[in-house]
């Protein structure tokens, strides 16, 4: 049995937007690697400018880059067998206000060399929550519905790979509990899910790996349990009647205490409000962790929680780009 | 289907709900009846007795039909030819701009299609709906001239058709220049200079006489040489809507340099927009 090649294979890739007469120019990737595996549910965050809407244009062939290569399903981008097999949903779609739904599908589906299917299209649209809206012009149409035709046109002809731009953008939290699970559902038939957006949680809950772009780079990437991982350091709960002196001396933190305070573990800061029993504490292994728990108990401590430490997305993304107040 | 007539398909539908081009086929409609309700040819043994427009009579001498309504013809095939391409100027000047423009463009992209199928159905879908105006305005004449008259012609049809061939040189510049620039007033100003340009190509040997010698002069007849000689192709219409004869090859001569002056124009808009980033 052989490996399917990555969905999505990206190395050096550049992107130089000139200015006319050549009077320089912007540089939105700056030699940017990236693979990302077939059947995974990739998602792409970094802060505004970070360069993922140009990345995503040149994965699509919509921009040319200016250096590097790229491979989308084990061929180029430009093949229109390649691209008969992506579905695309850009940021702000524009869609032909004067049509109506299935007309619109249908045209889109006949570019995409499919054959007349009326009935799969009104299925389509039922599955993205349209179907009442058939009738009615798309000029008639909310941000958010219009998204989710967005996102049926991208669904139709079954895509092996779905780049999606912000898919939820303007959808309600309803809407978009509808469009996670139909994410999810592709995910699941075997689809390779690419996914921009801004909202961290959608993609946290939706995919698992993660690129964080910055400055037209790629400063992480990996599995999202991997980067949300907080190291070796484990949150422990004993319960109410610990002696707190003995907890420290065997290397257990209190949480929210000042760094400085602490003794066990000098240098180590522990966030989060202070609780009764909450305690941190590092070990590089599990040796390590039984051995501190081993002199914890030995204290009189009754263990009632243990878990390893992670941090959000929104902590990853800060902690790689290292400046607050940006945006995915 | 061939990708490039799902996308004229798509001009054609977006065309039809324009109320603009809707206005216009219903005025053309209600012309066409006027004229066909209120002229009153009498012929007599192929000759025209009288005419009478909304009752009052407008010429009384006896000439043989065609004769008679050369006069008219000619008028129609102007008003064909300048008032076509005037027209489709004005209303298919943001057909291109529409398709190229951000959030359509991506989507259009992605899709399995060429970058040139997209140039390649706008164009084809702008030139059916003009040679659709065409044939409508240049037949409906025909057939209430003929059927009024019993002088049948298709020199009004074939006058369209050089309109047609006229506005596809022109619209070639606006297509291209929908590749430069998304701005339907940038495309229509684009069209409208090439028309001024083709008119006075058309007459240039007599305008050039007008000018002082020198690098005005020369700049002129440079510039007028390479554009398409409209007005010279507008005479040529109107001459064969009138069954006046025409100089030997000087039809094919000015259909061959409006051609090549619109397929020069596409191979730059398409060679531009081969490597554009949108």
């Amino acid at each position: 049995m052989t490996t399917p090649p990555p969905a999505l294979e990206v190395q050096g890739l550049r992107k130089t937007y000139h200015r006319a007469f050549g009077r320089g120019g912007h540089e939105a990737l700056r030699g940017m690697d990236l693979v990302v595996p077939a059947g995974s549910a990739f998602g792409l965050i970094g802060p505004n400018g970070a360069g993922k809407t140009t990345f995503i244009k040149s994965v699509l062939g919509i921009v040319r880059p200016t250096a590097g290569t790229v491979r989308v399903l084990g061929g180029s981008p430009e093949d229109p067998a390649i691209r008969a097999r992506i579905g695309y949903l850009p940021e702000r779609l524009h869609l032909p206000g004067t049509w109506k739904s299935p007309a619109f599908l249908a045209t889109v589906a006949r570019l995409k060399g499919l054959k007349p299917d009326a009935p799969g299209l009104l299925r389509l649209l039922e599955r993205v929550g349209l179907s009442d809206a058939v009738d009615r012009r798309i000029g008639g149409y909310s941000k958010g519905m219009r998204q989710r035709l967005g996102l049926a046109a991208a669904l139709l002809g079954d895509p092996a790979l779905l780049v999606l731009d912000e898919p939820t953008d303007g959808i309600d939290p309803m809407g978009r509990l509808e469009v996670r699970r139909i994410l999810q559902e592709e995910v699941r038939r075997g689809v390779t899910l690419f996914l921009n957006s801004h909202l961290l949680a959608e993609t946290e809950r939706v995919c698992d790996r993660v690129a964080i772009l910055a400055d037209g780079r790629v400063l992480r990437e990996g599995r999202l349990e991997d980067l949300a991982r907080g190291g070796a350091r484990w949150r422990v709960r004993f319960a109410p009647g610990a002696q707190a002196s003995a907890l420290e001396a065997a290397g257990f933190v209190p949480v929210g205490a000042p760094a400085s305070e602490s003794k066990g573990a000098p240098g180590l800061l522990v966030e989060g409000a202070p609780a009764e029993g909450v305690y941190v504490v590092d070990a590089a292994d599990v040796t390590v962790l039984n051995a501190a728990l081993d002199r914890a108990r030995a204290s009189g401590a009754l263990l009632v929680d243990l878990r390893r430490e992670g941090a959000d997305l929104e902590a990853v993304l800060l902690g790689a780009v290292g400046s607050p107040g940006v945006a995915a | 289907m061939n990708p490039v007539f799902v996308i004229a398909g798509y001009v054609l539908r977006e065309a039809a709900s324009r109320k603009f081009i809707l206005a216009f086929m219903v005025g053309l409609t209600l012309v066409l009846a006027t004229v066909a309700l209120s002229l009153k040819l009498e012929v007599v043994d192929g000759a025209l007795a009288a005419t009478r427009l909304f009752g009052n009579v407008v010429r009384a001498n006896i000439v043989s039909v065609d004769v008679a309504l050369r006069p008219i013809f000619r008028a129609a095939a102007y008003l064909v030819f300048y008032g076509g391409i005037l027209f489709g100027i004005v209303a298919c000047s943001d057909f291109a701009p529409g398709l190229l423009s951000p959030g359509r463009i991506e989507h259009l992209l992605a899709l399995p299609l060429q970058r040139w199928h997209l140039l390649a159905g706008t164009f084809l879908g702008v030139m059916t709906l003009a040679v659709g105006g065409t044939v409508y305005a240049a037949g409906g004449l025909t057939l209430i001239f003929g059927v009024k008259t019993g002088y049948w012609t298709v020199g009004p049809l074939i006058a369209g058709g050089l309109a047609c061939v006229g506005f596809a040189a022109v619209y070639a510049v606006m297509l291209t220049t929908a590749t430069l620039v998304r701005s339907a007033a940038l495309c229509s100003a684009a069209g409208f200079v090439l028309l001024v340009g083709g008119i006075l190509a058309g007459f240039r040997t007599d305008v050039s006489r007008y000018l002082e010698a020198g690098v005005g002069r020369a700049s002129f007849d440079a510039v007028t040489l390479v554009l398409p000689r409209l007005s010279a192709l507008a005479v040529g219409a109107a001459d064969l809507a009138s069954n006046t004869p025409l100089l030997p090859g000087s039809l094919g001569m000015l259909l061959g340099g409006v051609l090549v002056f619109g397929l020069g124009a596409l191979a730059v808009g398409f060679w531009h927009f081969e490597g554009k980033d949108c």
